[in-house]
């Protein structure tokens, strides 16, 4: 006897539920994130092509590009360029470099390895106004213990501290920076780690190759997009990083600590110039395109080579 | 190993610091000779920290931005999550461009017109704001975290339950979320301490001291004379520990979440 079937099977392009289901479950989110981010950075585009003041912001006076001629014109933006390019270029290769350094270090086997890597997220997971706050403290000219410790080293820095000279409170500013963010470069490249062959690496060594062949051989193939990733990721990050900075120096001494970001604020907000402020956030939201861009390029163009 | 020691050390000294100043007599921290280890039996000044002043209404106000950032941030991305992962829709290829270049935005950028958006609404001066405004930058990372996660999650299991009569949408919410259950724990961590340690938006969006949370406090005893140093120390300390502790004891699951995002996403 012929099975009746009452109903054919059918095959829907949607697995579940009626064709409006995709659109209920992702568009709540995605509205609330147009509304809180893309909308805001439109009206950020619209601002920096506007005279506007934070005390009136209501009238808008269009000005055209006159934002972006100034601005580029200034000698204190070009200080801040080149802040900006020095820190997020310390920044990456400090935290990229100590990162690895580390994930090497704990990807050996030793005995509390679990409690290493567990402790040695500790910077990655404070607060950026504890770190702040504590960095300050240490860094105070006369009570603070680097200060004290630099003293006592013969390598005083004199009256008015780290924070204050102008050449010395950038790389404390780095310092801090790549402190809070060697932990994450680490964690990521540790799982990295987790891919080389192991085998590989203990025939290697087994045939007498020295560590550092081993590394750049094997190890280094393996872990190389990883690194790349978080090279990229640690840029963009640069770009953006705030707290930290206008928590320790506000941008001084002598814009010396100026970056993109706190030229903005301090745009904004201290001298309540709204227009000029969205001008060097939309210079910064640029800059990030093209590091991005310019990454995509160089990773197509290095697979292509492999 | 030394080498693993001294990283170590550097990465926990701060914090350590941080502990070691508050339970430091004056004497002792302006005097010639600082204290390195730090005094025990001056305890009590973390109880004082807790009790005077506004340290309460701080750490109370931080946490309930950080549980509505996580909550709502959490509700609003597994869903998008199981979209992105399950589905293929118009519009899917740009929702992915706009998760991922919204992670290249300055909350200082954006602080300028959400302060009026806020303004127009009344959510100045007000923690449902905050909240609205760290969901909104945590969301993204959150999606895509779950996303990758779902990803994972094969589809047969899905598909057995629909044979089964399940119905589509609740009870296959509930067959996945089980089963992505470590890598949702990482996200609400991410998103609880994204929340926890936001700063920008609260000193911008917050002037009522009743409403601080505590990285606005907390940034207010910089280059203040008033305030004892130990006790700003205390203060701090307590508002890092409950971070680092749960970092410390949720870190293998927020590697492996996040983790899981990146390779996958």
């Amino acid at each position: 006897m012929t099975a009746i079937r009452s109903k054919p099977l059918r095959r829907r392009k949607s697995p579940l539920g009626s064709r409006w289901t995709p659109y209920l479950l992702f568009g709540p989110a995605v509205l609330y994130i147009v509304v809180f981010q893309a909308v805001p950075l439109l009206q950020e585009i619209w601002l920096s092509f506007t005279r506007t003041s934070l005390l009136n912001p209501g009238r808008s006076v269009w000005v055209g590009i006159s934002n972006y001629t100034t601005v580029f014109a200034s000698e204190s933006f070009r200080q801040t360029l080149l802040t900006t390019l020095l820190y997020v270029i310390v920044c990456v290769i400090g935290a990229v470099v100590s990162g690895l350094v580390v994930a090497l270090l704990l990807n050996a086997k030793f005995p509390g390895r679990g409690i290493a890597r567990a402790l040695v997220t500790v910077p990655w997971a404070a607060p950026g106004i504890a770190t702040a706050l504590i960095a300050t403290w240490m860094l105070n000219a006369q009570y603070g213990i680097v200060s004290r410790t630099l003293n006592a080293l013969g390598l005083g820095v004199g009256g008015g501290g780290i924070l204050d000279n102008a050449e010395l409170a950038l790389p404390a500013i780095l310092l801090t920076t790549i402190w809070q963010l060697f932990p994450f470069v680490s964690v990521v490249l540790l799982s990295a780690l987790q891919s080389v062959p192991e085998e590989l690496v203990e025939a290697a060594k087994m045939d007498g190759a020295g560590r550092a062949w081993v590394f750049r051989v094997v190890t280094w193939q393996v872990i190389k997009p990883t690194v790349g990733l978080v090279a990229l990721l640690i840029t963009i990050w640069s770009l953006r990083r705030f707290e930290l900075i206008w928590l320790m120096t506000r941008g001084g001494p002598l814009g010396s600590t100026r970056t993109l970001v706190i030229d903005l604020y301090s745009q904004a907000f201290d001298s309540k110039q709204l227009g000029t402020a969205a001008a060097i956030g939309m210079v910064g939201i640029m800059i990030s395109l093209i590091v991005i861009v310019g990454a995509r390029f160089v990773t197509r163009a290095t697979e292509r080579e492999s | 190993m030394l080498a693993v020691l001294v990283v170590l050390g550097i990465a926990v000294f701060p914090l350590y610091w941080i502990f070691t100043t508050a339970l430091t007599s004056d004497s002792e921290l302006f005097g010639s000779e600082p204290r390195l280890i730090p005094d025990l039996s001056r305890f009590p000044v973390f109880i004082e920290a807790l009790v005077d002043g506004q340290t309460l209404i701080w750490l109370r106000n931080s946490l309930i931005v950080a549980v509505g950032t996580t909550v709502l941030s959490i509700g609003l991305g597994i869903p998008l999550g199981y979209a992105l992962s399950r589905f293929s829709f118009r519009g899917k290829v740009a929702i992915g461009v706009l998760l991922l270049f919204t992670q290249m935005l300055p909350e200082a950028l954006l602080v300028v017109p959400l302060f009026a958006l806020f303004r127009q609404f009344g959510l100045l001066d007000s923690l449902q704001g905050l909240i609205l405004a760290d969901t909104a930058f945590v969301l993204p990372i959150v999606a895509l975290i779950l996303k990758g996660a779902i990803d994972g999650v094969p589809r047969e299991l899905e598909e057995a339950a629909r044979v089964d009569g399940a119905r589509p949408l609740g009870v296959l919410l509930r067959i996945n979320i089980p089963l992505i259950a470590p890598s949702i724990a990482a996200a609400a961590v991410i998103a609880f301490f994204s929340a926890w340690n936001e700063y920008v938006f609260a000193v911008t969006f917050v002037f009522d001291k009743s409403l601080q949370p505590a990285s606005v406090g907390l940034a207010g005893f910089i280059g203040e004379q008033g305030t004892q140093i130990q006790t700003i120390m205390a203060v701090a300390f307590l508002f890092t520990l409950p971070a680092v502790a749960f970092y410390l004891f949720a870190q293998k699951y927020v590697v492996s979440g996040m983790t899981a995002g990146a390779v996958k996403g």
